[in-house]
């Protein structure tokens, strides 16, 4: 049978640095899998691979048995994989809802011809649109903050703005960078809270996280890497518990 | 022998492209400014040169001069605008704008100070002909390529021999680094463009020797330059250098067959392949 | 009474070529010095077809001249832009020279240096324009409609998308749209205003030649999305306004025509270093 997503023999280097060394790993679809490891460990280069940013050196991603090989970032957002990103990378003069709605597929009007010759028609068409946004929004607990702008949102609002932005684009595997760091108890608990209501719904999940609560709480599978390959998978309380893991994790050289 | 006679010439024009290509891709690599104004210090260069020798100061002074006062505007550029500029956090698109804006200025005040049109250079010598078998070449354009090849191999020894050279050469390689160690990046801005415009000053007194002065005649070499240094592969002097003597040879074997009015459209076609086929050009270093 | 229309009329093309280089500059963020040469293609094209010897309405000719404008900024966007940004300023600078060559050498299809002299007045669906009050309504018609069609544009999603690549063209590309996509269709806009202008510009001067459309004129374009004021319709009408304005000054302080042009340029340049410095976002407009 053919893994969900499957990555195989990823390696890159950037100048001196091997940032991917023969990493291959699968995923399973329904399940939030977590993509721990060290500074340094190629997290997000996984992530840049898998999603079109970064082309590797070598090895290949199959997604539901379809190469995402050299395809671009939009195409593969189109695939169905979406990513956020650990610095956010939100549109701060846009409003909460602008956010989300420049992540919404196939908008009328959004070239200029559409917006000249048919302004009535992009007028209308934006208002199913809006709806799907404020939904988004909804989904995430940030529906009455959509009129505000990004930069008067606090950073828990902010992190949650980056999943409703995921949602939109109707993705149904989701790559989170680091959904719960910098974030208070609270915020981190509704964070959790929403991932795993987004399984529930029938996504998977594959997240970046350091933190070890975070980890054990939401992960059904968890994924070791170091020095660009995995060494190390499965079930949080197995791998966190291995005390070799602990030591490459927090004691390890870097 | 008209082709002989265009290839010498063409190796007169490429090794005054070469000097304007290797001084800008200087400042480009090191400060990633698109320092269009370098066009406004090369015109200068030729008119400081113009008003000394019009006032009896020997020709090596003259040169000297303009290509201190040169290094003198280059630095208080880079000083009063582009640093001032980046401290206000100003985009590429604005720095871009602000050294369009200034050789804007700098070419009028030419215009306005001197003269709108066409000045020549009171040096009767230069225009004199020596021939070398069947060619002839004026002094102006012997000592055009003679300068301007001894400028290209200063540049190299001073980029690779040298602690200044080599300081700017980790700057330009890895600029955030340079930041947070003692390379202070902005003080080697300074001198940078500093050097890169006395050594523009080079052809900016030579060429306007053998063709003649003009305000707004600098925008021209100056993108010429740009494409050598491009096509060439950015961060590598030599290839700047020998790309600047290719275009310019391609630029003159095309008189054969077109107009000379039209050469222009043989430089910006060669870019357009590079573009389309090689945009790290030919000697790239890493980036 | 005369000098003021002609003021009117000539600001209402330089706010269209005011929108089509805040288009480029402002919103998408491209540094662009060939205006100006889009802006002589339109009005070539248009000159060229009112005076062929089977001359074609006006709104035909005009019709060419924005297709050929559109393309034109296609083909010189789009291999640009998939390179490094400053690629894109060889190119822009490459086009305006080459264009200014064109222009002054091509004696057959332009006239060469000499310009071309006696481009008709329009015909609108068999109606002759004829007094000058009548030729500028047609030039605020142009500029009207541009001002529309900008502003619809921007209100429209590919308004918002061109906002969000502004700000961070990673994030859009991983919500899944295409920023060249986005980034070559305003350039198109860009050249459809670019050709408006340059059609009404060739019949309501009936005359034209390569010194409007150098690199001299591009700067002037530069300099007036710069004051005016980026990515707002406020600064792309306010820029041309202003600074077509500015000849009249200069004449009252009885600067010498031969260095009027001189001066001109210098104040331009001088603007552009002083904003860029002091006001990024010009007088009505957001930050460049």
């Amino acid at each position: 049978m053919t893994a969900y997503l499957q990555a195989e023999g990823l390696d890159h280097h950037f100048g001196g640095l091997h940032a991917l060394q023969d990493c291959t790993f699968d995923i399973e679809p329904g399940r939030i899998t977590c993509l721990v490891g060290p500074n340094g460990a190629g997290k997000t280069t996984i992530f840049n691979a898998i999603t079109g940013f970064l082309r590797p050196d070598e090895g290949h991603v199959t997604f539901r048995g379809r190469s995402l090989d050299g395809l671009r970032p939009q195409a593969i957002v189109h695939a169905g994989i979406a990513r956020s990103f650990q610095n956010l990378r939100l549109f701060t003069e846009l409003t909460a809802l602008d956010n989300v709605m420049v992540a919404l597929p196939r908008q009328f009007a959004e070239e200029p011809l559409g917006a000249i010759f048919r302004p009535l028609h992009a007028a209308r068409s934006q208002r199913p649109r809006r709806d799907d946004a404020m939904q988004a929004l909804h989904h995430v607990g940030l529906a009455d903050r959509a009129r505000d702008t990004v930069r008067n949102l606090s950073y828990g609002e902010q992190k949650l703005l980056t999943v409703a932005r995921l949602l939109a684009t109707g993705a149904e595997l989701l790559l989170l960078d680091e959904p719960a760091s910098g974030l208070s108890a609270g915020a981190l608990d509704a964070v959790m809270a929403l991932l795993r209501r987004l399984q529930s719904e029938g996504k998977t999940l594959l997240v970046v996280e350091h933190n070890t609560r975070v980890v054990q709480q939401i992960a059904d599978e968890v994924l070791f890497l170091h020095q660009g390959h995995l060494i190390a998978r499965g079930p949080p309380a197995q791998i966190i518990a291995d005390p070799a893991l602990a030591e490459i994790y927090f004691g390890g050289a870097l | 022998m008209i082709l002989l006679q265009l290839l010498i010439n063409g190796l007169v024009t490429g090794c005054a492209l070469g000097v304007v290509a290797i001084s800008f891709a200087l400042v480009y690599s090191t400060t990633r400014i698109f320092h269009v104004a370098h066009a406004g210090v090369y015109t200068l260069a030729g008119y400081i040169a113009w008003l000394l020798l019009s006032h009896g100061v020997p020709e090596v002074i003259a040169l000297a001069a303009a290509a201190l006062v040169c290094a003198a505007t280059g630095a208080l550029i880079q000083h009063q605008l582009y640093a001032r500029l980046e401290r206000r956090g100003a985009t590429h698109l604005v720095v871009l704008i602000a050294s369009l804006g200034l050789l804007a200025v700098m070419q009028n005040i030419i215009a306005a100070v001197f003269s709108p049109n066409i000045l020549q250079f009171p040096v009767p010598w230069a225009n004199r002909t020596v021939a070398l078998g069947g060619i002839a070449l004026t002094y102006a354009q012997l000592l055009t390529v003679l300068i301007c090849l001894a400028a290209y191999a200063g540049v190299v020894w001073f980029a690779h021999f040298t602690a200044l050279g080599k300081r700017i050469r980790a700057v330009a390689s890895n600029p955030f680094l340079a930041q947070i160690t003692r390379l202070q990046p902005n003080t080697v801005y300074v001198y940078v463009v500093a050097i890169a415009s006395a050594i523009v000053a080079l052809p900016g007194v030579l060429v306007p020797l053998d063709l003649g002065l003009q305000p707004y005649g600098g925008i021209t070499p100056l993108l010429t330059a740009t494409i050598a240094m491009i096509a060439g592969g950015v961060g590598s002097i030599s290839g700047a250098f020998l790309l600047s003597i290719v275009i310019a040879e391609l630029q003159n074997l095309s008189l054969l067959a077109i107009p000379g009015e039209w050469s222009i459209g043989i430089t910006f076609f060669i870019f357009v392949i590079f573009m389309l086929f090689r945009p790290t050009g030919l000697f790239s270093t890493a980036r | 009474m005369d000098f003021l229309l002609s003021y009117l009329a000539l600001a209402s093309i330089y706010v269209m070529l005011g929108l089509s280089t805040n288009l480029l500059v402002g919103i998408v963020g491209i540094f662009s010095v060939s205006q100006a040469a889009v802006f002589g293609v339109g009005a070539y094209i248009v000159g060229h077809f009112l005076m062929a010897a089977a001359p074609m309405p006006f709104l035909a000719a005009l019709a060419i001249a924005m297709l050929c404008c559109i393309t034109l900024n296609i083909l010189v966007t789009l291999p640009s832009l998939r390179v490094s940004g400053d690629y894109f300023v060889v190119t822009s600078f490459g086009i305006q020279l080459l264009a200014t060559a064109v222009f002054t050498n091509w004696t057959a299809g332009t006239g060469g240096a000499s310009g071309m002299p006696g481009i008709p007045p329009p015909d609108l669906f068999g109606y002759q324009l004829q007094s000058t009050w009548q030729l500028m309504a047609l030039c605020m018609a142009g500029m009207l409609l541009a001002c529309l069609c900008f502003w619809l544009v921007m209100r429209a999603p590919f308004g918002r998308l061109l906002r969000a690549i502004r700000e961070d063209e990673r994030a859009v590309a991983a919500a899944g749209k295409s920023v060249l996509r986005a980034k070559v269709s305003a350039a198109a806009l860009a050249g459809a205003f670019a050709g408006l202008a340059g059609g009404i510009y060739a019949t309501f001067l009936s005359f034209i030649d390569p010194s409007s459309f150098d690199l001299d004129a591009s700067i002037l374009l530069l300099t007036m999305v710069v004051v005016g004021g980026a990515r707002t319709l406020a600064g792309s009408i306010a820029g041309p306004f202003l600074l077509l304005a500015l000849p009249q000054i200069l004449t009252l302080l009885d600067i010498p025509t031969t260095f009027a042009a001189t001066a001109r340029q210098l104040i331009y340049g001088l603007l552009l270093i002083a904003f860029m410095l002091f006001r990024p976002q010009g007088l009505l407009g957001e930050r460049l």
